[in-house]
C-alpha cells in the first residue's frame, strides 16, 4: 500500500498496483518510497484521480464498456474541476486521463466568440488594439472560408 | 462563488469542500484572472493567470497546446488565436490545416511564418468563370511560389488539395521530392501539368494513399504513368482519373489495382472499355466508388460477354457509381444489383442515356443523396427520380448542347416534380430552356432546406414561359423562403425588382452569380447593401456602371473577390474603388471578346479582391492593376 498526501494534508492509502498508473507515481514506487506527497493537487482533485485510477485498474474486456460509461460520466464536471484535473493528470503523467480531458476541455471552447472564450478562462487580452486588429485581418482575409466544394462523393 | 468568475457554462455547483469555506473561492478559480497576478507572476495575460497552485508557465503552455490540438474547426481556430499572446502562439503552433480561399489574397511566406506545423493545405485559385473561358489563359494562379515556400516549411505535408490552380511538372516533381509523408493529392479543374509529372509522384510517393484528379487537363506526354507505381504493395485508397484524356496501359493498371488491397475508390477514364473494367471488377470487389471509364467499347470476340451483372453483384460496398462515358446503354441492366445500396450517381459524363434507360435505373435507388444527370432524360425522368428518390439532398441537371437555341427536354415540369418529390433538397442545379415562376415559388415552398439554388435558364432574357412575365416573383420566393440559402445563381428576365428582393431577403446569401440580367444600377446596389454575408459575387453582361460599384465601398473589405465582365463599368470607376479601397487589388482585364458587346469606354473585365499583401507580382501583360 502507498501512501498519497494532497496539498491539504489529507492522507489516501491505495493499492501500488492502482497507482501505477501515473507514470509519476510509478517512478517514485520504483525507487521505494512508499508516503508519496502530491503539493500540487488539492484533497477534491486527488478524491477525483483515485476515482478514476481505481475504475481503470481493472481493464478486463468486459469491464470495457462499463469503462466508456464512466470515463463520459466523469466528463461531465464543471471546467475549474476539469481544469483541476488535467493539471494533476499532467503532474502525474497518467495519460489515459489527458487523453479525455484535453477533449473534453476543447468542447467547451468550441462555437465560442473570442471574449466568451476570455471570460470561460478569466483572461485579459495582452494584444494592443492594433496586434489585435492585424490578426483578425489575418484570420478574416486569409484564413477565413467555408467548407471545399465541389467535388461528387 | 463569485459570479464574475464564474462562466455562464458553470451549472453544477462545486462539491462541498472539506476543508471549509475559506478556500472554496480559491479553489474554484482554476484560471483565474489576473487581478493579483498570480502565482506564476506576469502571466496575467497569458494563458491564464493562476491564482492557486503554482503552475509554471511551460506548463501550461503545454496543456493549452494539447488542448488546441483537438479544435479542427477553423473558426474556433481564428477565436482562440485572439484571445491572448500566449493562446495566439500555442493556435499557431497546432494549426495542421490551412485552408486559402484566394491565392493571392496572402502571400506563402505570410502563412508558413504564422503556421509552422501544417500538414494539411486547400487553396483556390482562379475565380468560377474562368471555366467559361471569361479568363484568357496564363492569367495567374501559379502553384509553383506555394511549392518552393512550403518545400522548406512544410516538410510533414501529406495533403494538398487545389482548386483552379495551375500546378507545373516540376511542381509535382517538388512534392515528391520534399515530402516524404505525403499522401493525398487532390486537384480539381487544375491545368499546367502532364502524364510525366504524374510518372514522377507515381514514382516517388510512396506513401500515397490518394490521388484524385478532377475535371483537370492534363496533357499528354505520351508516358505510361500508371506504370510508374511501385512494385510492391501500394497505399492506395483513391485513383481518380477520369478527366485524364490519354489513354493508359491496362496492363499495368490491371497489375496496379491487384497490388492495391485498400483501394476503394476508382474512377476510370474513357480509354478503359467494359471488358477491362469487368477485369478490375473482379479484383477489387472492396470498391466503393467506381467510376467506371467508357462503359462501352467492349472487345468483340467469339466469347460471350462476361457476366457484368455478378461483377457488379460481387461489389457489395459501392455507394457512388459514375463514369459511362461511351455508354452502351444495353449494358446497363448490369447496375441494378447496386442501385438499392447507392447514394450517389452521376451519369453527367455519359451522353447518350434516354428516359427508358434513365427510369429503368433510377427506379431503384431509393438511397440515393446526390444525382447528376444530363437533360436528355427529360421531365419524364426527373419525374421518375422524384418518386423514387425521397433521401435526396444534391440534384445537377446539365445541358447535353449548351447552345442556347437547341431544344431543352427539360423545364418547370421536372423541377416541379423534384420539388414534390423530394423534400429534403439542399442544393441545386438547373439548366433548362423554359421555366415558369409557379415552379420555382413551389420549389421554395416544397424544399425550405435549400443551401443552394442554381438555376440556369439558358437563352438570355427569357421570361416566364407561361405568363410572359420576368421571373423575379420567382426568385424572390426563394430568397424569402429558403432561409437557409447560402448560394445563388439566378437567370431568365429579371428586373430590378428581382435584386430588390435578394438584398431584402438574402441575409445568408455567400455567393451570387448574375448573368444577362438586371434593368439598372439599382439592382446591383440592392444586393451590395443588403446582403451582409456576400463574399463572391460574380456577373456578366449587365447592366451595371460606376455608380453601383461605388455603393459596394463599406463592404468589399468584407469580400473575397468581386467579378464584373461585360457591363458598364469605366476605367476610372474601376480607378475610384482603388483610390479608396487601397488594400483591394483591383484588376482590369482585356482579353479577347469575340461578341464585343461592350462599348470601348466600358471595361471589358474587372476582377477584384482584398489581399494582405499588395498586388500580385506575376499578372500578365493583359492585366492591368490599378
Amino acid at each position: 500500500m502507498i501512501t498519497l498526501q494532497s496539498s491539504d494534508k489529507d492522507v489516501f492509502e491505495i493499492e501500488q498496483s492502482i497507482l501505477i498508473q501515473s507514470g509519476t507515481i510509478k517512478n517514485m514506487v520504483e525507487d521505494d518510497f512508499t508516503f508519496i506527497p502530491l503539493p500540487s493537487v488539492d484533497t477534491e482533485t486527488l478524491i477525483k484521480i483515485i476515482e478514476y485510477m481505481k475504475k481503470h485498474a481493472d481493464k478486463t474486456d468486459s469491464k470495457e464498456k462499463n469503462i466508456k460509461e464512466f470515463d463520459k460520466d466523469f466528463m461531465k464536471k464543471t471546467l475549474n474541476e476539469l481544469f483541476a484535473l488535467v493539471f494533476a493528470a499532467n503532474y502525474l503523467h497518467i495519460s489515459s486521463l489527458l487523453e479525455l480531458l484535453y477533449p473534453s476541455i476543447a468542447d467547451r471552447i468550441k462555437d465560442k466568440i473570442t471574449e466568451a472564450i476570455r471570460q470561460i478562462f478569466s483572461i485579459r487580452c495582452d494584444f494592443t488594439p492594433e496586434e489585435e486588429r492585424r490578426i483578425i485581418m489575418d484570420n478574416k482575409w486569409a484564413h477565413e472560408g467555408t467548407e471545399i466544394e465541389g467535388t461528387l462523393d | 462563488m463569485s459570479g464574475s468568475e464564474m462562466s455562464e457554462d458553470e451549472e453544477r455547483p462545486c462539491p462541498s469542500d472539506l476543508t471549509g469555506g475559506a478556500t472554496a473561492k480559491a479553489r474554484n478559480c482554476c484560471f483565474n484572472a489576473a487581478v493579483s497576478g498570480g502565482v506564476s507572476g506576469g502571466v496575467s495575460g497569458g494563458v491564464g493567470g493562476f491564482h492557486f497552485s503554482p503552475h509554471p508557465d511551460q506548463v501550461l503552455e503545454n496543456v493549452l497546446e494539447n488542448v488546441l490540438c483537438f479544435l479542427t474547426d477553423r473558426r474556433d481556430r481564428n477565436a482562440a488565436s485572439l484571445v491572448s499572446k500566449s493562446w495566439h502562439r500555442a493556435e499557431a503552433l497546432t494549426r495542421s490545416e490551412v485552408f486559402i480561399g484566394n491565392c493571392y489574397a496572402v502571400s506563402p511566406g505570410r502563412v508558413t511564418a504564422r503556421f509552422e506545423r501544417v500538414t494539411s493545405v486547400a487553396i483556390k485559385g482562379k475565380p468560377r468563370f474562368a471555366d467559361f473561358s471569361l479568363l484568357p489563359p496564363d492569367w495567374g494562379a501559379h502553384f509553383t511560389p506555394w511549392a518552393s515556400v512550403m518545400g522548406d516549411s512544410y516538410r510533414g505535408l501529406e495533403k494538398l488539395y487545389l482548386k483552379r490552380m495551375s500546378i507545373s511538372d516540376d511542381d509535382l516533381a517538388l512534392l515528391a521530392r520534399c515530402f516524404p509523408s505525403f499522401k493525398e493529392l487532390v486537384l480539381v479543374c487544375c491545368e499546367g501539368f502532364g502524364t510525366s509529372g504524374l510518372a514522377i509522384l507515381a514514382r516517388d510517393c510512396r506513401k500515397i494513399r490518394a490521388l484524385d484528379l478532377i475535371e483537370s487537363d492534363v496533357s499528354d506526354d505520351e508516358v505510361d504513368w500508371i506504370s510508374y507505381f511501385p512494385e510492391n504493395e501500394t497505399c492506395l485508397e483513391s485513383l481518380a482519373f477520369d478527366c485524364v484524356e490519354c489513354p493508359i496501359d491496362f496492363e499495368a493498371l490491371e497489375k496496379l489495382v491487384i497490388r492495391s488491397p485498400s483501394l476503394k475508390r476508382l474512377r476510370l477514364n474513357r480509354f478503359v472499355s467494359i471488358t477491362q473494367l469487368y477485369r478490375l471488377m473482379i479484383r477489387a470487389p472492396q470498391l466503393t466508388s467506381l467510376g467506371t471509364g467508357s462503359f462501352g467499347n467492349p472487345t468483340l470476340t467469339d466469347e460471350q460477354d462476361p457476366d457484368y451483372a455478378s461483377a457488379f453483384a460481387a461489389c457489395k460496398s459501392i455507394v457512388c457509381l459514375s463514369g459511362f462515358r461511351e455508354i452502351a446503354p444495353e449494358y446497363l441492366p448490369a447496375i441494378y444489383s447496386v442501385c438499392c445500396n447507392l447514394t450517389s450517381l452521376n451519369f453527367s459524363y455519359g451522353a447518350n442515356i434516354n428516359t427508358e434507360q434513365f427510369k429503368s435505373v433510377i427506379s431503384r435507388c431509393h438511397k440515393l443523396q446526390v444525382l447528376w444527370v444530363f437533360d436528355s432524360v427529360c421531365d419524364e425522368g426527373l419525374e421518375a427520380a422524384a418518386e423514387t428518390c425521397k433521401d435526396l439532398r444534391e440534384i445537377r441537371v446539365f445541358p447535353i448542347e449548351a447552345r442556347e437555341d437547341a431544344e431543352a427536354p427539360v423545364s418547370d415540369v421536372g423541377l416541379l416534380a423534384i420539388s414534390e418529390g423530394c423534400r429534403k433538397l439542399k442544393s441545386i442545379l438547373y439548366f433548362c430552356q423554359r421555366m415558369t415562376n409557379a415552379a420555382v415559388i413551389a420549389m421554395s415552398k416544397n424544399c425550405p432546406d435549400l443551401v443552394v439554388f442554381r438555376l440556369c435558364i439558358m437563352g438570355r432574357h427569357l421570361p416566364d414561359h407561361v405568363t410572359g412575365e420576368p421571373m423575379d416573383e420567382g426568385f424572390g420566393a426563394i430568397v424569402k423562403n429558403c432561409k437557409k440559402l447560402t448560394r445563388l445563381a439566378v437567370s431568365g428576365l429579371l428586373t430590378d425588382k428581382a435584386f430588390s428582393y435578394i438584398g431584402q431577403y438574402g441575409k445568408l446569401v455567400r455567393t451570387l452569380s448574375v448573368a444577362f440580367a438586371g434593368d439598372s444600377d439599382m439592382a446591383l446596389k440592392y444586393v451590395l447593401e443588403g446582403c451582409p454575408k456576400l463574399q463572391k459575387l460574380e456577373i456578366r453582361d449587365c447592366p451595371f456602371g460606376d455608380l453601383s460599384l461605388r455603393s459596394g465601398l463599406h463592404h468589399y473589405y468584407n469580400m473575397r473577390f468581386l467579378w464584373l465582365s461585360s457591363c458598364r463599368v469605366t476605367l476610372q470607376g474601376c480607378q475610384e474603388i482603388a483610390c479608396q479601397l487601397p488594400r483591394l487589388v483591383v484588376e482590369v482585364i482585356s482579353g479577347e471578346d469575340e461578341e464585343r458587346s461592350v462599348s470601348p469606354e466600358h471595361v471589358n473585365t474587372l476582377y477584384m479582391y482584398r489581399s494582405l499583401d499588395g498586388p500580385r507580382a506575376d499578372a500578365p501583360s493583359f492585366v492591368q492593376i490599378l
